[in-house]
C-alpha cells in the first residue's frame, strides 16, 4: 500500500553568486517523503543537505536562487510562493532544528520566549499562556520548568539543543526537519539527544527529514535513507536495503569509512579525493573523478536514477539493468 | 549576577575618577611658571600669591597638594575664578542646565533619524535606501561641527531667516546648535545600526527565528533590532565624550551659554582655576554617563553580567 | 591574500578609487604648494580685500576662490594650510598608531595585570572628551607645533590601543596561535608573526579615518585659536576670522569650509575603500 506523500522535491536546483564564483549547491533533487515516515538524508559537508532543508521552508541566503524545480507540500507548491502563504508552514506544520544549538538560539531573549514566540504566532496564545506551555515543553525534552527565563548563555550546548528541539515540536509539525541536531555536541550528549528525538517521534507521530553524515544515526532512527553528493540523491531506499546492500560506489565507500566493533573487518576503507567543489564540478556523473569503477560514459554523461526493486533507487550506469 | 556587575563597574567608575583627578591636578603643574602665580593670574599682588602659596601647600611634597586639593573638591571648594571673581564651583553649576539641555536635544534629534534609517539601511542593504542611509552617514562623519555649525547658519538663519542665528533662549535657538551636535551622531548610529543589521541577519538564529514562521517584519523590528542595538549603545556611549567636546565648538558658535562656551572663555581668559575644574567636572560627567550606559547594556544583553 | 584579487576589489570600489584619487591630488597639491602659488599666505593688501572668487571669469590668473578680509588671497592660503594640516595629521597618526598598537598588542596577548592597567588608562583618558582635554593642555602649555602634535598624540592612541587589544583577543583564541605555541616558538615571534599580521586590515582602515578625524580636530583647536596661530593659514583659523562676514563675504569662510570637508570625506572614503578591499567578510 503506497502511503500518502506529505512532502515531493522534484528536481530542485540551487545556485549560490558570490564575488568569486557561482557554486552549484543543488542540481536536480529528487525526494519525496510520505506521512509518518522518517527519512535520513546523508552525505558529506557541502553535498546540499542543509540546503536542501532550508529550500523546503524557503530560507535559503540572499545570494541563492531556485533555478528550477518544484517542493509540493500536501499537494501544495511552495517554490515562489510569498511570504505571507509560507509564515502558516514555517515552524507550524514543517519545523526545523538547526545544526548548531551555539548560534541557533537568539542571545537576547529568553529560551522562553524563544520558544514562547512559535506558539504565540501559530496558536494564537497570549504572553502568559505561551510561557506556560513554553514550561510543560521544556519538562518534556528533559529540561526543569522554572528555567524558562534564563537565557541561552545559561545552558549548556547540549541543554540548548533541548530547547531548539522544544521549539520544534511545540506546534505538533506534520514535517520535522532536523539538520545534524548532534555534530555540534558530545558523544555522550548525542545519545542522549538521539533517544530524546526517537521518543518524540513515536509519541507525536511526526514526519522526520534527519539530515546527517553519521550513518549510525540513520540506521537508529530512520526507515528510509538517500544519499546525497554534489547537490543530486545518487542512491535511495529503505535503509535496510542501501545498508546491506549499497549500490552506488559512493554509499559503498561511505559504508566502507565507517568503522565497526562487532565485525570482524580489519581495515577501513578511505573514498580517494576529496567532495566535488560546486562552483567547478565535473561533468558527466559527479562522482566519477573519485569513483573506482568509473567508465568512459561516466565521465560524459549524466546517469539516471534506475530501480532496483521497490526499496531502493540507485543512480549509477553500472547498475543501468535494473538488477545486479 | 546583575548588581555584582554594576558594583564591579561602579568601582571602576570610582578608579577612573580618581586618575582623572590627578590629570587635573598636574595640568596647573605642567605649565611653565609658579603654579599659584598662573592660577590667580597677572593682576594678583605678590601678598595675595603668597597667601595661596600658602593655601596650596606648594612647600609641601606633591602627594600632600593632591589630598589638600581632593579635600577642597569634597567640601565644594574649586578655587576662586580669576575672570568673574566668584567661586568656580558656582560659575560651572550655573552654565550646567543649559548644556545638559542642548545634550538631550542632540540625543534625540540624531536618535530618532539615525536609527529606522539604519535598521532599513541594513535590511535593505544595496537597495537605494541603502545609498542614500550610506551618503547621509559619510557626510555626516566628514562634516566638521566647525563648519557645520557656520553651514547651518548661513542656510537656516541667515538665506532662509527660519531661525535666530545665535544665543540661548527658547526652543529656537536650541535648533541649530541641536541639528550641528547632533549630524556626526546620527551619521556614526546609522552606519553602526546598518553595519549591525547586515551582520545580525546573517546569524543563525534569525534563520531559526524566520524557520519558526515569525514575519519577517517582526523579525527585523523585534527580534534582530535587540542584537544590533547592542554595538550601537556600546560604541556611542564609548564616544559620547567625542561627540560632546564637539559642544565647545558649538555653544561658542551659537553663543549658548553652557560649559562648552565657559571652557572656550576660560582658556580665552587665562582662568586656570577654571579650566582645570571644567576638565574634571566634565571627565566626572562622562565617567557617569558611561557608567549608565554600561548598566543599559548590561540589561539588554545577559551575556555581559552572566559571562 | 591573492595581489590579483585585491587589484580587482580596488578597481571595483568605487570608495576606494575615489578616495584614493582625492587622497592622492589633495597630498601633490599640499606638497607643491610653494611653486603653485602666486601671492603671500600672510602679507596683508587691505585694497584687494573682500574680492569675490574670479577663478570663472579669470581662470588660474586672478583670485581662484577670492581675497578674504585682509586682501589675502584665499587659494594660497588654502595650500598654505593644507601642507601644515596634512604635516601635523601625518605625524600625530604615525606616533599615536605605534604607540596604540604596540600597547593593545601587550594588553591583548598577556591580558592580567598589564592588561588591566593599560585598559584602564585608556578609559581614563577616552572619558575625557578629546576637544576638552586638547583645549586644557593647550592652554596649560601653549600651542606650537610639537605641542600640537603632542596633545593629538595624547588624545588619539587611545582608539588604536582598544581596536588592537579587541582583535588580538579574537586571534589569540585561534589555533594557529595555539600551533605556533606548541611548536616552541617565543612570545615576541608569535606577537609579531602570528598575531600582528592579522590585526593590520583594521589598523589601516582605522589609520585612513583616523588621518581625516585629526585634520578635523587640529581645524577645531585652530578654530578656537589653540592650533596654528595667525597669521599663518590654517582652515580652521581662516573660518574663525572670517566668520563675522559670513553674510556679506560667504566666500572667505565657504572655502575652507568645503576644503575640510572634502578632505575628511576623501579620508572616510578610503577608508571605507580600503574595507572593501582588504576585508573578505564584507565582500
Amino acid at each position: 500500500m503506497e502511503k500518502e506523500k506529505l512532502l515531493e522535491i522534484k528536481n530542485l536546483k540551487v545556485k549560490f553568486t558570490t564575488e568569486r564564483a557561482v557554486s552549484y549547491a543543488l542540481n536536480g533533487v529528487n525526494l519525496t517523503i510520505h506521512k509518518g515516515e522518517s527519512l535520513g538524508l546523508v552525505g558529506e559537508s557541502g553535498a546540499g543537505k542543509t540546503t536542501t532543508a532550508l529550500s523546503v521552508l524557503q530560507l535559503i541566503s540572499k545570494n541563492g536562487q531556485y533555478t528550477d524545480g518544484s517542493i509540493l507540500y500536501n499537494g501544495k507548491e511552495l517554490m515562489g510562493s510569498a511570504e505571507k502563504e509560507m509564515l502558516p508552514i514555517r515552524g507550524h506544520k514543517i519545523s526545523m532544528i538547526f545544526q548548531n544549538p551555539l548560534t541557533s538560539l537568539n542571545p537576547v531573549f529568553t529560551v522562553g520566549e524563544q520558544i514562547g514566540m512559535v506558539l504565540r504566532q501559530h496558536l494564537g496564545m497570549n504572553q502568559k499562556q505561551a510561557l506556560e506551555r513554553a514550561k510543560e515543553l521544556l519538562e518534556t525534552v528533559g529540561i526543569a520548568a522554572y528555567r524558562v527565563n534564563d537565557y541561552p548563555v545559561q545552558f549548556s550546548g547540549g541543554m540548548r539543543q533541548r530547547v531548539g528541539i522544544a521549539a520544534g515540536i511545540a506546534c505538533n509539525p506534520e514535517l520535522l526537519i532536523a539538520d545534524e541536531p548532534t555534530t555540534a555536541l558530545d558523544v555522550t550528549i548525542q545519545a542522549q539527544i538521539l533517544e530524546l528525538m526517537k521518543r518524540l517521534q513515536k509519541e507525536y507521530s511526526t514526519s522526520l527529514l534527519m539530515i546527517t553524515h553519521n550513518l549510525g544515526i540513520i540506521s537508529e532512527l530512520c526507515e528510509k535513507v538517500a544519499v546525497m553528493y554534489a547537490g543530486r540523491i545518487i542512491e535511495y531506499g529503505t535503509v535496510q536495503e542501501v545498508f546491506h546492500h549499497p549500490m552506488h560506489p559512493y554509499t559503498e565507500g561511505l559504508l566502507g569509512a565507517l568503522p565497526s566493533l562487532d565485525s570482524d573487518k580489519s581495515e577501513l576503507t578511505a573514498i580517494p579525493g576529496t567532495i566535488a567543489n560546486a562552483s567547478n564540478l565535473p561533468d558527466g556523473c559527479r562522482f566519477h573523478p573519485r569513483c573506482v569503477s568509473c567508465r568512459e560514459q561516466c565521465r560524459k554523461q549524466q546517469p539516471a536514477m534506475v530501480q532496483i526493486n521497490d526499496d531502493h533507487y540507485v543512480e549509477c550506469f553500472a547498475h543501468e539493468g535494473g538488477t545486479v | 549576577m546583575f548588581w555584582k556587575f554594576v558594583l564591579r563597574r561602579i568601582g571602576q567608575t570610582v578608579i577612573v575618577l580618581i586618575c582623572v583627578s590627578i590629570i587635573a591636578f598636574l595640568l596647573i603643574h605642567i605649565a611653565p611658571g609658579d603654579p599659584a602665580r598662573i592660577v590667580l593670574g597677572d593682576s594678583a599682588t605678590d601678598e595675595m600669591v603668597e597667601a595661596y602659596r600658602e593655601k596650596l601647600g606648594l612647600d609641601q611634597p606633591l602627594y600632600v597638594q593632591y589630598f589638600k586639593y581632593i579635600g577642597g573638591i569634597f567640601k565644594g571648594d574649586l578655587g576662586t575664578s580669576t575672570s568673574y571673581q566668584q567661586p568656580v564651583a558656582k560659575i560651572i553649576f550655573s552654565r550646567f542646565p543649559n548644556t545638559i539641555l542642548l545634550t538631550l536635544a542632540t540625543v534625540l534629534i540624531s536618535l530618532v533619524i539615525s536609527i529606522p534609517l539604519g535598521i532599513i539601511a541594513g535590511v535593505h542593504q544595496g537597495k537605494a535606501i541603502d545609498f542614500f542611509a550610506m551618503l547621509f552617514a559619510i557626510l555626516g562623519q566628514s562634516m566638521s561641527t566647525v563648519w557645520l555649525g557656520v553651514l547651518n547658519i548661513y542656510i537656516f538663519a541667515v538665506k532662509l531667516k527660519l531661525l535666530p542665528t545665535i544665543g540661548t533662549g527658547g526652543l529656537e535657538y536650541l535648533i541649530l546648535p541641536a541639528i550641528t551636535l547632533g549630524y556626526p551622531i546620527s551619521a556614526q548610529v546609522t552606519r553602526l545600526g546598518r553595519s549591525g543589521m547586515i551582520d545580525v541577519l546573517r546569524e543563525d538564529y534569525i534563520t531559526a527565528t524566520l524557520a519558526k514562521g515569525i514575519p519577517s517584519s517582526k523579525v527585523y523590528t523585534k527580534y534582530a533590532f535587540k542584537n544590533a542595538l547592542i554595538p550601537i549603545i556600546t560604541i556611542v556611549g564609548m564616544q559620547l565624550g567625542v561627540f560632546l567636546g564637539g559642544a565647545v565648538v558649538v555653544e561658542t558658535i551659537f553663543s549658548w551659554s553652557g560649559i562648552g562656551q565657559l571652557t572656550n572663555q576660560a582658556v580665552g581668559n587665562r582662568d586656570y582655576a577654571m579650566v582645570q575644574s571644567l576638565l574634571l567636572v566634565i571627565a566626572a560627567a562622562m565617567a557617569i554617563i558611561n557608567l549608565l550606559v554600561d548598566i543599559i547594556n548590561a540589561k539588554i544583553d545577559p551575556r555581559i553580567t552572566l559571562q | 591574500m591573492d595581489k590579483k584579487i585585491i587589484l580587482r576589489r580596488m578597481r571595483k570600489s568605487k570608495f576606494f578609487m575615489v578616495g584614493c584619487t582625492v587622497v592622492v591630488l589633495l597630498v601633490v597639491m599640499a606638497i607643491a604648494a610653494p611653486y603653485i602659488v602666486r601671492f603671500d599666505p600672510e602679507a596683508n593688501a587691505l585694497a584687494e580685500k573682500f574680492i569675490p572668487p574670479e577663478g570663472l571669469t579669470k581662470g588660474l590668473d586672478g583670485h581662484i576662490f577670492g581675497t578674504d578680509q585682509m586682501g589675502r588671497d584665499i587659494f594660497t592660503r588654502l595650500l598654505t594650510g593644507a601642507g601644515s594640516s596634512f604635516i601635523i595629521a601625518a605625524c600625530v597618526v604615525v606616533i599615536a598608531s605605534v604607540i596604540g598598537t604596540v600597547l593593545g598588542l601587550v594588553s591583548g596577548y598577556f591580558g592580567g595585570a598589564v592588561d588591566t592597567i593599560i585598559m584602564r588608562t585608556t578609559e581614563v583618558f577616552m572619558s575625557i572628551p578629546q576637544i576638552v582635554l586638547a583645549i586644557a593642555i593647550v592652554a596649560m602649555i601653549g600651542s606650537s607645533m610639537p605641542n600640537l602634535i603632542l596633545v593629538l598624540v595624547l588624545t588619539s592612541w587611545t582608539s588604536y590601543a582598544k581596536l588592537t587589544r579587541n582583535n588580538v583577543l579574537v586571534i589569540k583564541g585561534q589555533e594557529f596561535v595555539s600551533a605556533a605555541k606548541v611548536l616552541g616558538a617565543s612570545k615576541l615571534r608569535i606577537i609579531f608573526r602570528q598575531v600582528f599580521p592579522n590585526v593590520t586590515t583594521p589598523l589601516l582602515i582605522q589609520i585612513s579615518q583616523q588621518f581625516g578625524m585629526t585634520i578635523m580636530v587640529e581645524a577645531t583647536l585652530s578654530f578656537l585659536n589653540l592650533g596654528i596661530q595667525p597669521p599663518a593659514p590654517s582652515w580652521g583659523n581662516m573660518i574663525a576670522g572670517s566668520r563675522q562676514y559670513l553674510t556679506t563675504a560667504p566666500w572667505t569662510v565657504f572655502a575652507p569650509g568645503v576644503a575640510l570637508m572634502i578632505t575628511v570625506l576623501a579620508f572616510n572614503f578610503l577608508g571605507d575603500g580600503l574595507r572593501d578591499v582588504l576585508d573578505p567578510k564584507r565582500t
